[in-house]
């Protein structure tokens, strides 16, 4: 070994030089003291925001040479306060790593290896194949002669990991060009969550924002593994418990978020309904409500038509069930004396019978549901349903009709040992969730829920959220500091990619997507959706000024504004019906962007089959995920299932840019619209994809142009001209953000989306976005520090609507304007200026006094009283009880998962009677409870994201330093399971299910421990779902064992809790994993009927 | 060395952090982190007392470590895009 003089030592240095306590010059060396950090030696830093969670935290990226360096956390951000979780630290790679895609990559039909092609040809093929696909496949109407004007030759999935204005072209473009299947990761994460809290409350986002969550007094985490999900967030949770906040995590594994709360519930997946039933149940029958916010602000009061029968009447089924259909007619459901239309969506659905009904007549007779099949269950409810008529109201809450009498005799067998029965929660354990929750709500106190995917993705995960809604509203925590219900979404712009949506049931802003009738005008579909009551009664306004955006001089009153350019949709289109539609062969091409179904999308298998059908795909991405080599190398090449050779599939692989070398706003889980700067081009062939759908559309019309072709009208119509910057073209995305802000006829930036007009004077892209561009300023580039505002930062960033960041905050105050106490003063009436004042934009007419009684006849804004909190109701109440816009029923009813060890405890009606399922020969169900082969898989498995990866691991399976933390797909069971089936630590097992079989390295711990239910032990095991066969990680896909069965309201799958088998060592390879499957299918009886009933 | 004394007493003399950075011969957030005890980056948790502290910059400390921060786009030429748009488009103006 070297001697090295003892001068040169750092201690030597430190006791005998100036620093002697160690701290500045000794302790460095020689090689230390020439460093500098990255960040020191940059030339520029730019700002942007994370791409991986929704929680949206900002960044600095720090440049040289023009080359992105380093990224850090901005101190500046009031939600993130500088810090960056694992990934955030590591999305540096998604720009610097040496294996990321850079050139196309092409494979022709029938081939065996990729191609080269360099970008410009790739992009006129593509542009030929979907002129060719529409002209093959275009349906100008349906057999009844309703107008369609669409293909269902094209579809589309993919936009929550892009930017708004991304999301805004694919929308645009792809409707022009006729295609409605266009769908994102919205649908498989968080699309119950719009028709959950949009049906109760009037908007379909979160009620709250990030840092309120410091006020609350009581936090119940469920459905959610906040701490290691979204780290950064989870300090406001901290934050609140350091001043006195009680947390309570309820999950079915013990993770860092349970080691962080107060008290831990372990609970058995998919029984949250019964669980939180059990919470109402304790609130109504001890007179916990806080009755005075509850008789103002909610529908407790409000009579129900007599008609009207529960699931204690019918055993666990509620009036209106058509068990052929599987369907519900909502009519005995509604107000007595009161017609009411679905929450949007579905309310154009309806509109030949109000039509027919001449609704506008009180008390005319409503109109069963039905002509459309699965599209009957698309209500996403961000909005409001359409109200005729007056509601008759008990303030006594005596009247047994009334909804509050309606909810104690609902939930009135939701008893404490009920809920031990079903969710294996000791009853002292509850009672001491109940007595937080209580305590810490009224008029001094607030609490609030947060959850996830937990409570989403079941077959009926929207009632779930149904479930926190009316818990919340009855204690009083909505629109209130510290209280309210969070929903963390995972996506940087998952709540854009909905209100932009790049889904295919909605147009921008919760416009429904209008259905396919015969001769329907702009009038017509007007009439028939829009509210009378509240800000939906302007709709007309908002869809005229989208019509002027997109269609510009062709847009005319004459016309009707182009309304007929809209493709129409007659059913579900959504992404797993694309699948079926792909399988079938009607749908040929297909564009992925940034979206990996073959690993994310569940029972993935069924998605590599379905691609396997097709023409064409593009793929878009910035590494090469599963879903762009299925054909070469996914497990149906092992298994023999599909034949490279044999597969016609063309394929295109495009290099994606990433979100420092792209500008463009994404819109967190709070509805914050947060700008990322570029900070460098991208180079080689990676693209933006506002620059792919940018020219992809100018492309196509250039090859279409001077074509006299009716169905050619929209795309050659479209405005379609933006800026375009830099050496490679690429579209000014802050001029598509003015698009979708709006502008007058002078061409000046609106600043309100009450200034739009319905006479075709406006344009506004996104009408709940108006503002973001006010004053010719982008509002969401806005980063004034933290440190320089109040803690509701309204200078940071922009929220929709109108900058409010926190939704019905007019419940903070009492029904006389006065806050309900000091301690939870948010805001009120200012007496002396004849305002709304306090710390928030106020989420009401800014000078509509408290006491304020519309005159008879009122319609629209002018109709909501002084005291209707809830402003897009149509009602303007939030509703306990939903008389329409919920498909399954208006109340949360406790339902076993489609696939469960467990009966229903609670009622004969096993399953959600009116759940969604697609069988098929890939797509099989098993048995329930106790029917005979249940026992085959009786284990509970439920899935849940890594802290290291990112969904289907096309952002983090690729990338090193998140590779490395995280290396190997695992799953987690207790040391009982483990004993009972011959687990060991660390060794192989093999997870069984109806549709595959996978293998996972085993972790033998005590976090998901064995439940007692109902006198059995019921064993969980938990499943990560980020790994496929690409990446430097490597393993099977959990969504292999998935089925495609939905939620009848959103169309997600339920992929939280799923029976299953588990068995020790690796599975099978090759045919013998297919007939592993259909040995287990054998033994447990499984046929095409299996657990189809209703 | 500089030393935290020697930063407030500048810091008293009413001399910004890139001053006294410049007087000490050290970059303007290490003076800020000799006089304060605090990262200038934003990289660590401040208290409420350590708000307090003499020298304490209230926001923006991390511009004396950064490099300059890219401006952003000029907003003219959207502006202008618009109003062609606007015109383009032919909105009807109400009363006409």
């Amino acid at each position: 070994m070297r001697q090295l003089p003892i001068g040169s030592w750092p201690v030597w240095r430190q006791l005998t030089g100036a620093d002697r306590t160690g701290r500045a010059a000794s302790v460095k060396s020689r090689r230390s003291d020439a460093l500098s950090a990255r960040t020191a030696s940059a030339d520029r830093v730019v700002k942007s925001i994370c791409p991986y969670c929704a929680v949206g935290c900002a960044q600095n990226v720090y440049v040289r040479d023009e080359r992105v360096v380093q990224i850090e956390g901005d101190p500046d951000s009031p939600i993130s306060r500088g810090r960056l979780c694992p990934k955030g630290a590591a999305s540096l790679q998604l720009t610097t790593d040496s294996g990321r895609l850079d050139k196309v990559r092409y494979r022709p039909p029938y081939g065996t290896q990729w191609q080269d092609l360099d970008l410009a040809t790739a992009m006129e093929m593509i542009a030929d194949r979907v002129i060719r696909t529409r002209r093959e496949t275009w349906q100008w109407e349906e057999e009844d002669g309703g107008l369609l004007a669409r293909t269902m030759g094209i579809a589309s999935l993919g936009g929550a990991t892009l930017d708004n204005e991304e999301n805004y072209l694919i929308k645009k473009l792809f409707t022009a060009l006729g295609v409605v299947q266009v769908e994102n990761q919205a649908r498989v994460c968080h699309s119950s969550t719009v028709i959950g809290l949009g049906t109760s409350f009037g908007r379909g986002g979160a009620t709250t924002f990030m840092q309120d969550m410091q006020h609350a007094d009581c936090i119940i985490i469920e459905g959610s593994n906040f701490a290691e999900a979204h780290p950064v967030g989870f300090q406001w949770v901290l934050a609140a418990k350091a001043r006195g906040a009680t947390v309570i995590h309820v999950d079915p594994r013990f993770t860092r978020t349970s080691a962080l709360a107060d008290l831990f519930v372990p609970i058995r997946a998919g029984t949250d309904v019964a669980f939180l039933g059990g919470i109402i149940n304790h609130v109504l029958t001890e007179g916990k409500d806080f009755r005075e916010y509850v008789l103002a602000y909610t529908n407790a009061a409000t009579i129900i038509d007599e008609r009207f029968q529960d699931t204690e009447d019918l055993d666990g089924l509620f009036s209106g069930f058509d068990p052929q259909s599987h369907q519900y007619a909502e009519e005995t459901w509604q107000y007595e004396g009161v017609q009411l239309v679905s929450a949007s969506g579905e309310r154009d659905n309806q509109y030949m019978a109000r039509q027919a009904a001449q609704i506008d007549r009180p008390g005319s007779p409503g109109r069963d549901a039905g002509e459309h099949g699965s599209g009957e269950g698309e209500k996403h409810g961000s909005g409001t349903a359409a109200l005729d008529g007056q509601a008759r109201r008990d303030p006594t809450l005596q009247d047994p009709r009334c909804v509050y009498q309606i909810l104690r005799r609902h939930f009135s067998r939701y008893t404490p040992e009920m809920v031990e029965r079903i969710c294996g929660i000791p009853p002292e354990v509850f009672a001491e969730v109940c007595r937080h929750l209580v305590d810490n709500s009224g008029p001094e106190r607030t609490s609030e829920f947060v959850y996830a995917v937990g409570w989403t993705q079941h077959t009926d995960g929207s009632q779930f959220i149904r479930s926190a809604s009316i818990l919340q509203l009855l204690l009083g925590n909505i629109g209130r500091p510290g209280g309210g219900i969070q929903a963390l979404r995972g996506h940087a712009s998952i709540q854009g990619s909905t209100d932009i949506p790049t889904l295919f049931n909605l147009l921008p802003g919760y416009i429904p997507m209008p259905h396919a009738h015969k001769a329907q005008t702009l009038d017509d579909f007007i009439l028939a959706d829009a509210a009378r009551k509240g800000f939906w009664a302007n709709m007309r306004a908002y869809l005229v000024s989208l019509l002027k955006a997109w269609w510009g001089p062709a847009a005319r009153a004459d016309n009707d504004f182009c309304f007929n350019y809209l493709p129409r949709i007659t059913g579900s289109h959504s992404h797993y019906d694309t699948t079926l539609e792909q399988l079938g062969g009607t749908c040929k091409g297909y564009f992925l962007l940034g979206q990996n179904p073959a690993v994310g999308s569940a029972n993935s298998r069924m998605q590599r089959f379905g691609m396997a059908n097709l023409d064409w795909l593009v793929v878009r991405d910035l590494n090469m995920i599963e879903s762009a080599t299925w054909w070469k190398d996914g497990p149906e090449i092992e298994s023999g299932e599909l034949v490279t050779e044999r597969i016609g599939t063309e394929v295109f692989v495009l290099p994606a840019a990433a979100h420092t070398e792209k500008a463009g706003s994404f819109t967190n889980t709070n509805r914050l619209l947060q700008w990322h700067h570029q900070a460098v081009e991208p180079t080689d062939d990676r693209r933006s994809d506002l620059w792919f759908m940018y020219h992809l559309g100018r492309i196509i019309r250039q090859k279409l142009a001077g074509s006299t072709d009716p169905m050619d009208r929209p795309i050659l119509d479209l405005t379609w001209d933006y800026p375009t910057t830099g050496s490679i073209a690429e579209p000014v995305a802050e001029a598509v953000l003015a698009e979708i802000n709006g502008w007058n006829s002078d061409g000046r930036p609106l600043s309100t989306y009450t200034e739009l007009a319905d006479d075709g004077s406006t344009v506004c892209g996104c009408w709940i976005y108006c503002g973001v561009y006010s004053d010719g300023v982008n509002q969401a580039a806005r980063r004034k520090p933290a440190e320089e505002q109040s803690w509701v930062s309204p200078e940071w960033a922009w929220a929709w609507p109108a900058n409010r960041r926190m939704l019905y905050n007019r419940a903070s105050a009492r029904p006389d304007g006065r806050p309900w106490s000091e301690r939870k003063k948010f805001v009120w009436w200012d007496e002396e200026v004849g305002r709304w004042t306090g710390y928030d934009v106020p989420d009401f007419e800014p000078t509509k006094r408290p006491d304020y009684e519309p005159p008879d006849g009122a319609r629209g804004v002018a109709a909501l009283r002084g005291t209707d909190a809830f402003i897009m109701q149509a009602d303007g109440l939030g509703w306990l009880y939903t008389p329409t816009g919920v498909a399954d029923g208006p109340l949360p009813t406790h339902y076993e998962p489609q696939d469960s060890p467990m009966d229903n405890l609670l009622y004969r009606q096993q399953r959600n009677p009116a759940r969604l399922l697609r069988p098929h020969e890939h797509n099989r169900y098993h048995p329930n409870g106790s029917q005979r082969g249940a026992q085959i898989f009786p284990y509970v498995v439920t899935t849940y994201r890594l802290t290291e990866h990112f969904t289907a691991g096309g952002m983090s399976r690729h990338t090193p330093y998140l590779a490395e933390l995280q290396p190997e797909f695992f799953c987690e069971v207790s040391p009982e399971l483990a004993a009972e089936r011959g687990l060991v630590h660390a060794d192989w097992a093999t997870i069984v299910t109806a549709r595959n079989a996978i293998e996972a390295r085993v972790l033998v711990t005590e976090r998901v421990a064995p439940l007692h239910v109902d006198g059995r032990i019921i064993h969980q095991i938990g499943l990560p779902f980020h790994w496929g066969p690409n990446g430097h990680s490597r393993g099977d896909a959990a969504n292999e064992l998935t089925s495609i069965s939905l939620d009848p309201n959103s169309h997600i799958q339920e992929s939280k809790a799923l029976s299953a088998d588990i068995r020790p060592g690796r599975r099978p390879r090759g045919p013998d994993r297919v007939a592993l499957v259909r040995d287990y299918q054998r033994r447990a009886g499984i046929t095409e009927r299996t657990g189809t009933e209703a | 060395m500089a030393s935290k004394a020697a930063v407030l007493h500048l810091v008293g003399l009413g001399r910004s952090y890139q001053e006294i950075g410049a007087a000490l011969g050290i970059p303007p957030g290490q003076a800020y982190l000799v006089g304060t005890g605090i990262p200038a980056d934003g990289g660590g948790t401040v208290s409420r007392a350590q708000r307090t502290r003499p020298g304490m910059l209230p926001s923006r400390t991390q511009c004396l470590v950064n490099p300059r921060e890219a401006p952003p786009p000029p907003a003219g030429p959207v502006h202008e895009w618009m109003r062609t748009r606007a015109r383009r488009d032919q909105l009807t103006r109400p009363g006409r």
